[in-house]
This record gives structure tokens, sequence and C-alpha cells, in this order.
């Protein structure tokens, strides 16, 4: 009889409970909370995806600055290969045939007979190899390149070498780099952004716990969103 | 009015429920901080990587080029020994066989010698000279100091990369357990203040607590 009357009291004390519940009104701010968990969201997933992008951006272009290097490098190494060691070789036993040859005759000048002769001979036999050699270098050929002591202008002919492909002068990996970082700063910054926007959401969820704060919680989620989005459009704009 | 064992059931859903709102937020907090601590060192980890792969391709090309001038240089040099070595012997073969033109020659390509000396060290000065541009100048003109130096910054960039990259991990895993964390507040969430919801909650909250841990880590 006891067990029946307490599990009546049970069963009709749940029920008040329940009934108690159910009839609250609807409750104040609830719209707001679920505003406000829907806009952070949106704002973190806006501000994730852009700064997914700002970063992508940035790692294309270090990749361009790697693909950049690498091109000029093999173009300086393809003009030096060239100077030093296609023509260089030529010019110099244009130049030690030029130079023999100025001292053969030098000494021919001053002897008579079979000596001089000889010296002569020697002499026309150099003169023939830079009759041989000279079309196949310009860098012995051209007088821009001729230095006073009888030499070459190495620095003048491979800056002539290297204009002939202005476009591959003109390669800047450190510029790509530089934008490649700059843009990478652009995405932490911006990255940044979604700590105030999950704070609003952190917030959102304690305006639902704590009904007695809700209104405050919201309005301080609200403040906190608008900071992120505040943040994140200063990003977009100034950096 | 609301008997005590109800209100008790009641302020334990109410615990409960707050501990899951909190658990909600401090997991969109935490997947914010390791979003960032993602983003922050997957992006170094690229760019030390890319950066010891262009010092890498710099330094080769320095080498060879480099390599190529000082060839060049030292090529030079022994055309015109060659010459002084000539020049001699056509002046011993001249003076043990009393022959006047052989010696006569030898005499000019001695001279010759010094003038191709000089003409060729004047030659190998220029390299690298002016107007060249100051990225082949610097090619053609790098020492074995500078090539050391930038081997340096190159292994520097490479263990960069690589720590950056443990931590990018760490974030990585991190956001993994925060996703755990996440299904398991969800469920916790379905089954409410039961046991299987309580345990529920637990892990979820072992799974947040870890990726907090994980957060500090990818940062230190």
């Amino acid at each position: 009889m006891t067990a029946e009357i307490i599990e009546g009291t049970v069963s009709e004390s749940r029920a008040l409970a329940v009934s108690e519940i159910t009839m609250v009104p609807h409750e104040r701010g609830h719209g707001g909370v679920a505003i406000l968990l829907t806009v952070a969201a949106i704002v973190a997933a806006a501000i994730g995806f852009r700064a997914a992008m700002v970063s992508g951006s940035a790692s294309d272009s270090w990749q361009s600055a790697l693909r950049t290097e690498v091109k000029r490098s093999a173009a300086a190494m393809e003009d030096v290969r060239y100077l030093y060691q296609s023509e260089l070789p030529v010019a110099i036993q244009i130049v030690e045939a030029r130079i023999l040859q100025a001292q053969l005759l030098d000494a021919a000048q001053g002897v008579s007979g079979a000596t001089k002769q000889t010296l002569l001979l020697e002499a026309s036999v150099q003169a023939q190899m830079i009759t041989a050699l000279s079309p196949s270098s310009d860098l012995a050929a051209k007088t821009d390149y001729a230095l006073p002591s009888g030499g070459l202008d190495l620095g003048k002919r491979l800056a002539d070498l290297r204009a002939q492909h202005p476009e591959l002068l003109a390669l800047d990996p450190d510029g790509l780099q530089a934008s490649g970082d700059k843009l990478a700063h652009k995405a932490e910054v911006m990255t940044l952004a979604l700590l105030p926007a999950s704070v609003a959401a952190f917030l959102g969820v304690l305006a639902q716990a704590f009904k007695r704060r809700r209104i405050l919680f919201l309005w301080l989620g609200a403040l906190a969103l608008a900071g992120g989005v505040a943040m994140a459009l200063a990003v977009e704009v100034l950096a | 009015m609301i008997a005590p064992d109800s209100a008790a059931e009641l302020r334990a859903e109410r615990r409960f429920d707050v501990v899951l709102a909190i658990l909600i937020g401090v997991i969109a907090v935490l997947a914010a901080i390791l979003a960032f601590a993602q983003i922050d060192a997957g992006q170094a980890a690229t760019r030390a990587d890319l950066d010891a792969a262009r010092l890498a391709s710099d330094l080769s090309a320095r080498i060879s080029v480099s390599e190529q001038a000082t060839d060049s240089g030292l090529g030079a040099q022994q055309t015109a020994l060659m010459l002084d070595a000539q020049a001699l012997a056509r002046e011993i073969a001249g003076l043990q066989n009393g022959d006047d033109a052989a010696m006569a020659v030898g005499k000019a390509q001695q001279s010759a010698y010094e003038a191709l000396q000089a003409a060729l060290t004047a030659t190998s000065d220029t390299t690298g000279g002016k107007p060249v541009d100051a990225y082949t100048a610097g090619l053609l003109n790098a020492t074995t100091r500078q090539l050391q130096t930038e081997l340096t910054e190159q292994n520097r960039q490479v263990d960069l990369a690589n720590a950056a990259s443990s931590h990018e991990q760490l974030a990585v895993l991190g956001l993994s357990f925060l996703a755990l964390a996440g299904v398991l507040t969800g469920l916790a969430a379905v089954l409410r203040e039961s046991r299987g919801g309580r345990i529920s909650l637990s892990a979820a909250c072992a799974m947040a607590a870890s990726a907090a841990l994980l957060a500090i880590l990818a940062f230190i």
C-alpha cells in the first residue's frame, strides 16, 4: 500500500515536472542563439575558405620562385658554358696566334737569310691559323671585346650573350618569393580572425546553457563575431 | 511543485547540458586555434622546403659556373706555359744543333709567351666584371667560403622544414581528435543523461583535452 502511494507520488511529481518544463513559454533569446551560432559558423567557414585560398596562392608563388630559380640558373649556366667552353678555347688560340705572329714578324725585322725566311714562314703559319679560326669566333673577331693588352673582355662578351635573351635576364625568383611571403602572412593573419568567430560560437552555446545571462552572452558573442568579421575584412583590404 | 528526486534529476540534466554546451564551445575555439597552427606550420614547412630546394639549385649553379671560370683561367695559364715550354725546347734544340733559325723562333716564342701570359691574365681578370649582371657575376665569382655559408643556410632550411612539418602533423592530429570529440559530443547529446551519454561525454572531454595538448605542442 505504502509502495503504491510512493510510486503514485513519484509519477505525479515527474508528470508535474515534465508539465513545468513543457509549459515553459518560448524562451527569450532562443532564436538569437540559433542565429548567432549559424552566423558564426558561416563566418568561420568563409574566413577559413579565404585563408586557405590565400595560403594556396602563397604556396604557388613559392613554387613559382623555385621554378624561376632553376630556369634562371640554367640560362646563366648555358651562357657561361657557351662562352668558357665553346668560344674561349678557340679565341685563346687566335690570341696566341696573333701574339706569336707579331713577335715572329718583329724578330724577322732584325735578321736575314734562312733565319728570316724561317721566322716569316712561322709567322705565315700563325696568320693562316688566325684566318681559319677567326670566322668561328665572335669573341676574338669583334674589336669590341679586345683589351689593350691583347686579351679579351669576357665580362662584356658574357653581358652581350646574356642580353640576347632579356626575358631570361629579367627573371626574378626573389620577387616571387617575397610575394609568397606576403600572401602567407595575409593567410596567417586572416586565420587569426577565426578566433573571434569561434569565441562567438563559444558564447552562443554558453548563452544556450546559462539562460539567466543569455542576453549578455548573446551580445558578447555578437561583438566577438563583429570583431572577427572586421578583422577578416581589414586583412583582406589592407594586407 | 517538483518532487525532490525529480528536481535532482533535472539538476543533473542541467549539469549535463552545461557540460555539453561548454564542450561544444571549447571544440569551436580549439578548432580555430588548431586551424591557425596547421596553416602556420604548413606554410612554414612549405616555404622552408622550397627555399632549401632553391638554395640547392643555386649552390649547384654557383659550383658549376665558378668552376668553369676557374678551370678556364687555369687552362689559359697552361696554354701560355706550353708556349714557354715550346720556346725553351726550340732554343735548346737550336743551341745543340747550331740552328740559328730555331733559336730565333724560340726567342720569338719566349717573347710571345710573356705577352700571351699578360693578355690571358687580363682576360681572366674580366671574368664576372662589368657589365655582367649581378646574378651571373655572383655565380662566376663565388668563393668557397660563400658556398659553405650557403650550404649551412640550406641545411638550416631543411631542418626548419622538418620541424615545421612535425608541428603541422601535430596540428592535423589535434584536428582529427577534435573531430572525434565533436562526434562523441553529438552522440552524448543524443543519448542524453544515460550511462552511454555520460561515457560519450567523458570520452569527448578526453579527446578535446588531447587536442588542446596537441595544439600546445604544435606551437612549441
